[in-house]
């Protein structure tokens, strides 16, 4: 065997190595090619985009896109190869039939799941709708505490139901009240006329007395209400030591600008869901009125630089950070994680992932994710107060940005 | 198209649709017929006092809430069972017909005074289930979910679909029956002249108050519908405007006093809904601006609704010929 003949096989092995080689990676990178572009998974965001909820709605859409924005540009859900969610939008136009029938549209649609939707009345049919079909539907707003715990395996909501927040808040406000010496004494609520307001106002006059303070006046009021000039009198007449309202956006602007027209300054303004209280557009616009207000309301966990990151997001995009936007955005979070559990975006699955999962990778308060009848038994609101421009946590003490000012000083 | 073939026409419609969700698996083509059936359903109560009669009334809602709330509360409160309870809420409608016809007719209130004490009503309604606490005040009212017949409520959609039909077509054959009865023919001389018609015998009163009554207890059935089909019901819902307009939108563009008119103009708002949805695309709210631009050109040149633009095609052929 001469050398050249030794070249020439050893060239010709390495030649077939090479290609044994070359067609072996091939083989193996073919399916990952198709692997790198799976399925999308179709998720529906329904919300009440037009109509009287329509800014809510759209805040509550802007968050739930932006999350799915960040898990595309993140790699999409990892168990299923990379898939892209891919957002199936849906507009409830404000009243529950057209949210139902958005829901069958979504569901020929092949959506995997559903976000939404909102409102309490318009959740309580499309969660309904939903079921019919198996879809995952997690409620991203609605507090009204009938959505779950009415035998519909496919609901689950993340935030706090109205019960909770309400508990909570009251025996907040007594802490809260406690520890600057009970300056307060005597409260007056002005609530709106739906849900809500009505509710919560319901649940203060019954709680509020058995726990020392006097409920002077309880004074209702219609949805639009253009003008607080008898209330805010009566309430310069009555002299309370805390106001509670209870009310929408535009509301609870008007009246908290009426009471510092008139020069009402009682020693504390303590709402539960307020409207505008924990609202950056409230204090961005009227900085002077928003001053010192308190509230108990959906917030976010004010350590997590995630929670920070998606406010400078979006205040980016010239919108504001309200809690529609982060309980949204949340929501689609969840609901990623539930299909990276599942492995799958089969519908049941999700359900039972859903189910059973113990998410923390969130930035609301509430810890683990533990659902017991479709309820997140961790979820629960934090105390916030406007200080200096900027809307702080107050209470509880773990999650406190800064110390509360109560009384507040009477300008 | 003469009016005797726009009912017939109608009633076909009503017979092919009803094996519809049986032939073609969509569930969306199930809720639209649905609402078809009801907005027609509420249409035609309408129809009858404002379009027949000619007292437009801009409060529908109060029979509509009235049957809602009527079976929800019997139900959740007194045990009653559904199928009582719905015709119970047919019961509250023509109540609540008879005390507004009532007030109003006993008193001579026509025309505008009319509508106004009508909206009047629903509003009074509205704030009433707003704060009692049998209605649930603003919190609202929710029936459990335990689908079963004797519950009136279906596991298959198709068998909402089923009942919004046969309401419909009820209500068709009532106002048919009506267009074609001595009640019909004095509903129509009253509207036209209610001087002329008292000179001629007729009792102006005792017909409106008729029609107020058969008006009443049709649109409470549809409110009754609604709450056995979406099991929630708050006082927005019930009483707010939206429901009277829709009432009375229906009809108006279908062509108002015709039996077929309702049915025909239910049909078509809900397709234009559903179509100005898919046009307007992604664009939040377009799809409204459209609706609305198209039920302006309706209005401005379709003042008889579709039953005047048959009516008139109808005469140009038969000039024509």
């Amino acid at each position: 065997m001469t050398t050249g003949d030794r070249s020439v096989r050893e060239g010709w092995r390495r030649r077939a190595l090479l290609a044994t080689a070359a067609s072996g990676a091939g083989l193996l990178a073919a399916p990952a090619v198709l692997r790198a572009q799976p399925a999308a998974v179709k998720i529906g965001l329904l919300h009440p985009v037009t109509g009287f909820l329509a800014f809510s709605g759209q805040q509550c859409r802007e968050g739930a896109l932006l999350a799915i924005e960040s898990i595309n540009a993140t790699g999409g859900i990892r168990a299923l190869g990379g898939a892209k969610l891919e957002p199936v939008l849906g507009d409830a136009q404000s009243k529950p039939e057209i949210g139902a029938a958005e829901v069958e549209k979504m569901n020929e649609s092949g959506v995997a799941a559903i976000v939404g939707a909102y409102s309490s009345a318009i959740s309580l049919a499309t969660t309904q709708s939903a079921a019919r079909y198996g879809i995952p539907h997690i409620v991203d707003v609605g507090v009204s505490d009938q959505i779950v715990g009415r035998g519909l395996t496919n609901t689950f909501r993340f935030c706090p139901g109205y019960g909770v927040i309400t508990e909570i808040a009251i025996a907040n406000l007594v802490a809260l009240n406690e520890a600057a010496g009970k300056p307060a004494r005597s409260v007056m609520i002005v609530h709106e006329e739906s849900l809500f307001g009505t509710g919560t106002a319901q649940l203060l006059q019954k709680e509020l007395p058995t726990r020392g303070f006097e409920v002077l006046e309880v004074v209702k009021h219609a949805n639009p209400t253009r003008d607080f000039t008898n209330i805010v009198l009566k309430m310069k007449s009555l002299d309370p030591d805390l106001v509670i309202p209870a009310n929408y956006y535009n509301e609870y602007v008007l009246l908290a600008r009426t009471m510092r027209q008139q020069g009402v300054r009682p020693k504390g303004i303590y709402s539960v869901l307020g409207g505008a209280a924990s609202s950056f557009k409230f204090v961005a616009e009227f900085p002077d009125d928003a001053a010192y207000i308190m509230d108990c309301n959906h917030w976010y966990d004010p350590r997590k630089p995630a929670a920070l990151e998606l406010r400078r997001k979006v205040e980016a995009k010239g919108l504001y950070y309200t809690y529609e936007v982060f309980l949204a955005h949340e929501a689609v979070r969840l609901l990623a994680d539930a299909l990276e559990r599942a492995g799958s975006a089969n519908r049941e699955r999700i359900v039972e992932a859903l189910a059973t999962s113990d998410w923390d990778g969130h930035f609301l308060p509430y810890g683990p994710t533990r659902f017991v009848n479709g309820q997140n038994q961790g979820a629960r609101p934090l105390n916030t107060q406007v200080l200096g421009r900027n809307i702080e946590v107050i209470f509880p003490r773990e999650f406190a940005t800064a110390q509360p000012v109560f009384p507040m000083p009477r300008a | 198209m003469n009016p005797a073939q726009g009912e017939r026409a109608a009633l076909v419609f009503l017979v092919l649709a009803a094996p519809l969700p049986w032939l073609v698996d969509s569930g969306t083509l199930v809720h639209f017929g649905i609402m078809v059936f009801q907005a027609a359903t509420l249409g035609q109560a309408w129809n009858i006092l404002g379009g027949m009669g000619g007292q437009f009334s801009f409060g529908h809602a109060a029979f509509f809430g009235a049957g809602a709330y009527t079976t929800a509360i019997l139900q959740l409160r007194f045990g009653v069972d559904a199928w009582s309870g719905f015709f119970a809420a047919i019961l509250a409608g023509a109540v609540v017909a008879l005390v507004i016809g009532l007030a109003s007719f006993r008193f001579g209130l026509r025309g505008s005074y009319f509508a106004l004490v009508t909206l009047a009503f629903a509003e009074v309604l509205r704030i009433l289930a707003n704060t009692l606490e049998i209605t649930g005040a603003g919190v609202g009212l929710l029936l459990p979910l335990a689908p079963g017949l004797e519950r009136l409520q279906f596991a298959d959609r198709r068998g909402y679909y089923l009942l919004a039909l046969f309401l419909c077509a009820a209500s068709l054959l009532v106002a048919r029956a009506v267009a074609g009865s001595r009640l019909g023919a004095r509903l129509v001389a009253v509207r036209e002249n209610e001087e002329a018609a008292s000179a001629l015998g007729v009792d102006p009163f005792a017909v409106k108050m008729r029609a107020i009554l058969l008006s009443g207890a049709m649109a409470a059935s549809v409110g009754a519908f609604y709450v056995q089909y979406f099991l929630y019901l708050d006082p927005h819902i019930a009483f707010g405007p939206q429901v009277s307009v829709e009432a009375l939108l229906g009809p108006i563009v279908g062509g108002p006093g015709t039996v077929a008119g309702p049915l025909a103009g239910a049909f078509l708002l809900q397709l234009l809904g559903e179509a100005s949805r898919a046009l307007a695309g992604g664009a939040t709210g377009a799809n409204l601006v459209v609706y609305g631009i198209v039920l302006i050109l309706i209005v401005r040149f379709l003042p008889g609704g579709l039953a005047g633009l048959a009516r008139a095609r109808a005469e140009r052929a038969g000039a024509g010929s």
